[in-house]
């Protein structure tokens, strides 16, 4: 294993000191002088036609700048996140409750208040579709006149089911359901934009994704892309809600219409109404082996109810479909995956993007194929999780699969897995304990022939001090704190002297998003590949001023060592030479990732992919009097490479773990009718200090050259696999299936009286 | 609507404002007095991120009315740190990685500093009973409430003066 100075180690992360001082700059908290509040008049129906929109009431408020619909947007007016459905601003028709009618520039927040009220508009509502497999029959209620619901139907295969099917000696179905889940980061959607004498269009925002926001927000202005420039402060949380542009549109909008500064914060319940969700799926699994256990076939369906814009939700399912058998070998796959136009709210990015819930199901037949067969569920796991070199997608094959064994082996471990049955399952008369296991596979990057890169530029100052430039945004993940360590690792200089510059797409090169836990890998690249020419010059600087030869040499702790022992000569002297001697100080990274060539089972080509595995434990206590469970611990086992930074890991981990805790057991975002039920904190509960469960943290660090430094990011992955150990716990406690999520108390009772009644199978 | 003058302290400045009376504590700290450490991230009283100390107690700043806090003793984040000393809070915050995005640190800070006020020892369950009210979306709470309990053992420890 390597050895490094600053990778690895306890590091405060960046901008921690100016956090607990309270002075850390958030969207909501900039102020510009003259600047007006800006609002959103949303749609008080999710299906209905406008009749007739007259703001002229509006704009006569005393202290309203603007008051904009859709006819006053210079440029386009919709959204580009995949396919420019969605308008920014609706003129003809609603289609869901988040769409907005106009927007608001006043003096005050009352003011624009007031303004909103004094717009009128009459709309004329409309049937709407609502239910996702009763859109997909022909003849229903069309959310678009030129096009049916199904929106798209992906399939991904390989060998022959059929043939599969045949060979196994035991076949296993079941039908699984997910619910909505909201992300409800702290800070709601935010930003503010102003011009700069020149005519740049500056926004400040919340965001993911700063330079797809600048291309959206360039075309809604009808400006080259290179006039608008995009900022992102710190942020508070976002979880793929902030991956699509939002009302920073919005602001530079209303900004390039008043000439003033403009802010725009969404109020929680605008939060929650217009976002994205985490997409509710009903799937099928159909899956055989034989009875050793090993899978012959696996046929999935899953539907994914999209609402009416496709945002991110055709590749949300797309991603479902491609994680449809991972983390197991599969000979023989379909996985089929529907996105389904409604009115319902629109789904996108979430923590974990489609996996979760694929995961949950495919896992659950995991433990129904186990107890079929009679065989312990770690067991099944470790005879069919993944290998280096076989198939996970029809054209992939796993680079490097040595991470799943080791993942499970060490989760067995952590939880005692095999000593189980020497504790109680049942503690008391209303009480049952189970166990549940998971396995997780994520892929580093987006795939092949998939626009994915990342660049970043390094900068080191006279003083040996260092600026990085990266356009990836830092959510609270610790991206840049990864990014610091890289820098400072390379360049032989502490973390402290290394300066990362907010994401300005004005000074960064596009990181790509934020998203698909990709950034400690995409941009991590990016940065050292950025910092290799700059350390190139040092080395020399350094072996010309010792004299020792080239390959002795290395920086770190600020200092050059020769032979690994340091000598008196600071990095920051070296830097200085560098400026008189003229040499350059300054170098950008770009990274793509590499997919090399390989050859799959049927003579066809294909490529192999780099991945990172997992595996959770959980183990539950469940009263079966009222179907409340405690979670009594997880083991959560990852392999994340080379560790960045130990804190960072834990919090990411942990992180993702409590929220999926929320997913599984009380987050349930309800919807009715197109609307959302529970808009605000005190309906839609989100874990608090009470709800958090016990965590037993496990990493196996497995080295790929392709990482940056051997790091792998490690965002998703728990959140992808905690609701299915739980789950297959749960089931395992009551002895019998629980295959819909939430996992709420009635349901619990409902599912354990079946067994009270017709045994196990009744299901 | 007419504005009313108040005067109350906070992190131990007098402060005057003349405010319409309808305003909350949190909007008057955040717009009039620019102290942007506490959030607002749902307005009613759930999440938390707004809390300050309001004469020793923690409270939800935006469901307090500025004009509750006349003549009154206000402690925000800002306030926790002294000649530019962090609080051991806010140093074991930083140290133990109690926060991702940070936006509901401000609230933990003041909600774990009334703690400590009360309670110098605190247990784990009394930690988390104190920031029951305080959501945290990024972390799994676990490092906060160690940070917190580390803390009360750091302030346990004796002084050590220069004569001892
Ligand atoms: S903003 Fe005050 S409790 Fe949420
Ligand atoms: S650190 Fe993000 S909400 Fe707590």
């Amino acid at each position: 294993m390597p050895e490094f100075d600053v990778v690895g180690k306890p590091l405060a992360a960046v901008g921690s000191q100016a956090i607990v001082t309270g002075k850390a700059v958030y969207s909501p908290d900039l102020e510009l002088p003259n600047m007006l509040v800006g609002k959103l008049l949303y749609s008080p129906h999710a299906s209905a036609r406008i009749q007739k929109i007259d703001v002229s009431f509006a704009r006569a408020v005393p202290g309203v700048h603007a008051v904009l619909t859709a006819d006053d947007i210079p440029g386009e007016n919709s959204y580009l996140y995949w396919y420019p459905d969605q308008p920014l601003l609706v003129s003809d028709q609603v289609r869901y409750q988040g769409d907005a009618v106009a927007a608001v520039a006043a003096e005050s927040e009352e003011i624009a208040q007031a303004a909103l009220e004094a717009i009128i508009v009459e709309y004329e509502p409309l049937e709407g579709i609502y239910d996702p497999e009763e859109a997909m029959q022909p003849g229903s209620i069309q959310v678009w006149p030129d096009k049916g619901n199904v929106q798209s139907h992906y399939v991904d295969h390989w060998g022959d089911i059929e043939r599969g099917f045949v060979q196994a000696d035991v076949i296993v179905e079941g039908t699984y359901s997910t619910h909505y889940e909201e992300h409800a980061m702290l800070e709601t959607e935010s930003a503010v934009a102003y011009l700069e004498p020149d005519g740049t269009v500056v926004v400040y925002a919340s965001a993911q994704a700063p330079h797809r926001d600048r291309l959206q927000i360039a075309r809604a202005l009808g400006l080259p892309e290179a006039m608008v420039r995009e900022i992102t402060p710190h942020i508070g949380g976002a979880f793929g809600a902030k991956d699509e542009a939002n009302i920073q549109i919005h602001a530079a909008l209303l900004a390039f219409e008043t000439g003033q500064p403009v802010r725009i914060v969404r109020t929680r319940e605008e939060s929650i109404r217009t976002h994205v969700k985490r997409h509710p799926a009903r799937i099928r699994y159909r899956t055989g082996a034989t009875k050793d256990g090993k899978l012959t076939a696996v046929h999935m369906i899953a539907i994914g109810d999209t609402g009416p814009y496709v945002n991110a939700g055709e590749e949300v399912m797309m991603v479902m479909a491609n994680y449809g058998v991972s983390p197991y070998y599969v000979p023989h796959a379909r996985s089929e995956a529907y996105t389904v136009l409604t009115n319902n709210p629109i789904c996108g990015a979430f923590r974990g993007f489609g996996v979760p819930q694929v995961t949950f199901a495919f896992e659950r037949q995991m433990d129904e194929l186990a107890r079929r067969l009679e065989m312990d569920p770690l067991e099944i796991r470790q005879l069919n999780g993944l290998k280096t070199g076989q198939r996970f997608q029809p054209k992939a094959i796993v680079r490097q699969g040595d991470g799943m064994q080791a993942c499970l082996e060490k989760a067995a471990q952590l939880s005692d897995w095999h000593a189980r049955e020497k504790i109680s399952r049942q503690p008391a008369p209303h009480l049952r304990r189970g166990w549940g296991i998971a396995a997780s596979f994520h892929k580093s990057g987006f795939g092949c022939d998939v626009t994915d890169h990342a660049s970043a530029a390094v900068n080191m100052a006279p003083d040996g001090s260092v600026l990085v430039r990266t356009g990836a945004a830092d959510m609270g993940q610790g991206a840049h704190t990864v990014v610091a360590q890289f820098v400072a690792e390379r360049l032989g200089v502490s973390p402290s002297q290394v300066n990362v510059y907010k994401p300005d797409t004005t000074l960064a090169g596009d990181a790509g998003a934020s998203v698909a836990s990709r950034a400690t890998f995409f941009s991590g690249n990016a940065v050292v590949r950025a910092a290799e020419p700059i350390r190139k010059v040092l080395l020399d600087l350094a072996a010309e001023e010792t004299g020792a030869d080239l390959d002795l040499i290395d920086l770190g702790d600020g200092f050059v060592h020769v032979e690994g022992e340091r000598v008196n000569m600071p990095v920051s002297d070296l830097a200085g030479k560098a400026y008189e001697k003229n040499l350059p100080m300054q170098a950008s990274g770009f990274y793509a990732m590499d997919y090399p060539d390989a050859e799959l089972p049927d003579g066809s080509s294909g490529y192999e992919q780099l991945a990172s595995f997992g595996a959770h434990v959980a183990q539950v206590l469940v009263d079966i009097e009222t179907g409340q469970v405690e979670v009594e611990q997880i083991v959560a086992v990852h392999d994340v490479g080379q560790v960045v930074n130990p804190s960072g890991v834990r919090g990411q981990i942990e992180g993702a773990v409590s929220m999926a805790f929320g997913f599984t057991f009380m987050e349930e975002l309800l919807v009715e009718g197109g609307k959302t039920l529970n808009n605000s904190l005190e309906s839609y509960l989100i874990p608090t200090s009470f709800d958090t469960p016990d965590i037993k943290i496990g990493v196996v660090e497995l080295h790929d050259p392709e990482a940056p430094l051997g790091a792998k990011g490690v965002g998703e992955p728990p959140i992808n696999i905690t609701p299915a150990a739980i789950a297959n716990a749960v089931s395992d406690a009551i002895q019998a299936p629980v295959n819909q999520l939430p996992l709420a108390p009635d349901r619990i009772l409902k599912a354990a009286q079946a067994v009270v009644e017709g045994g196990m199978d009744a299901s | 609507m007419a504005e009313i003058n108040l005067s109350f302290s906070v992190n131990d400045q007098k402060m005057e404002v003349s405010t319409e009376p309808t305003r909350t504590l949190l909007s008057v700290l955040r717009d009039d007095l620019k102290l942007k450490g506490a959030k607002e991230a749902c307005g009613q009283g759930d999440c938390g991120a707004c809390v300050v100390l309001l004469d020793g107690e923690a409270v939800n700043s935006c469901l307090v009315l500025a004009v509750q806090a006349e003549g009154s003793q206000v402690i925000t984040v800002e306030g926790l740190a002294s000649k530019g000393q962090l609080h051991p809070l806010q140093q074991n915050f930083i140290e133990n990685w109690a926060f991702q995005c940070g936006y509901c640190t401000a609230g933990m800070l003041i909600s774990s500093y009334a703690l400590l006020m009360d309670n110098p020892n605190p247990n784990p369950e009394e930690i988390r009973a104190a920031i029951a009210g305080n959501l945290c979306r990024c972390t799994g709470y676990h490092e906060i409430i160690e940070a917190v309990g580390k803390t009360a053992a750091d302030l346990q420890q004796p002084v050590l003066t220069s004569e001892s």
